[in-house]
């Protein structure tokens, strides 16, 4: 029987929680986790570019046999300059496709974003960093990239709901 | 008159104040759902969405599915 070919994200963010890898989701998911009725196949996260934590992340790949997509049968897998530079890292996995960002938008780093970012629980007791959702938003519109112009409205929409249901209710379930 | 109202013609109207699509054509009640769950949930439910599109994509390529 043939693997199932899903992507499996909290198998991926588990892994790298696991690890004690520096990260911030971003992207899709990021989106998904503020509550944006959105689908996505792969997960997106910006690292922080320590040769510590590289050296981390490269251990939570390797447990996830991580590797470059679209090599055909090569099995290319990151080394250590690859995730320290700003580049973008588009990996296949056993549990799915992460995309390993050195940066986002316009430069920013792990660290320019860590203090725009909420502290979410994706189950049993596993928190993870996401980027907020007005800062998603904001680089979106920045970059102005047709795939995120159909995305963009939703995402909209979504920060406005969240922010009224804040006020009626104090808050998103689950956020800290 | 409060609540839904059953509409044949029209399916479920709106409860008062609460407008089911934004003025870009987006699903409100979508995006309420979503926010009624834990990020956990939120997660589980994208990765069901995304687990029954591969599966409905496996069908397709291998005759079992609808035609396009």
């Amino acid at each position: 029987m043939a693997p199932d070919p899903s992507p499996d994200f909290v198998t991926i963010l588990r892994v790298l929680l696991e690890h004690e890898v520096h990260f911030i989701v971003v992207g899709g998911v990021c989106g998904v986790l503020h509550g944006a009725p959105i689908a996505t196949f792969d997960l997106d996260i910006v690292h922080s570019r320590t040769a510590e934590n590289v050296g981390r992340l490269l251990a939570a790949l390797e447990a996830l046999n991580g590797r470059y997509r679209g090599q055909g049968q090569r099995q290319l897998k990151p080394q250590q300059s690859h995730l320290s530079s700003s580049g973008h890292q588009l990996l296949i996995t056993d549990a799915g496709p992460p995309d390993l960002l050195g940066v986002i938008g316009g430069g920013l780093t792990y660290q320019d974003l860590l203090s725009r970012t909420t502290e979410m629980e994706v189950g049993s007791g596993a928190k993870v960093r996401v980027l907020n959702l007005d800062v998603l938003i904001g680089i979106k519109e920045e970059l102005g990239q047709e795939k995120d112009k159909a995305v963009l409205p939703i995402v909209r929409r979504t920060l406005e709901e969240s922010r009224k249901k804040s006020q009626s209710d104090c808050g998103s379930p689950g956020a800290t | 008159m409060e609540g839904p109202v059953d509409n044949p013609q029209q399916g479920i109207e709106p409860c008062a104040g609460e407008p089911t699509h934004s003025e870009d054509g987006v699903d409100l009640t979508l995006i309420r759902w979503m926010l009624s769950m834990t990020p956990a949930e939120r997660l589980d439910t994208l990765q069901n969405t995304v687990r029954s599109i591969v599966r409905i994509r496996t069908l397709r390529l291998h005759g079992a599915g609808p035609e396009p």
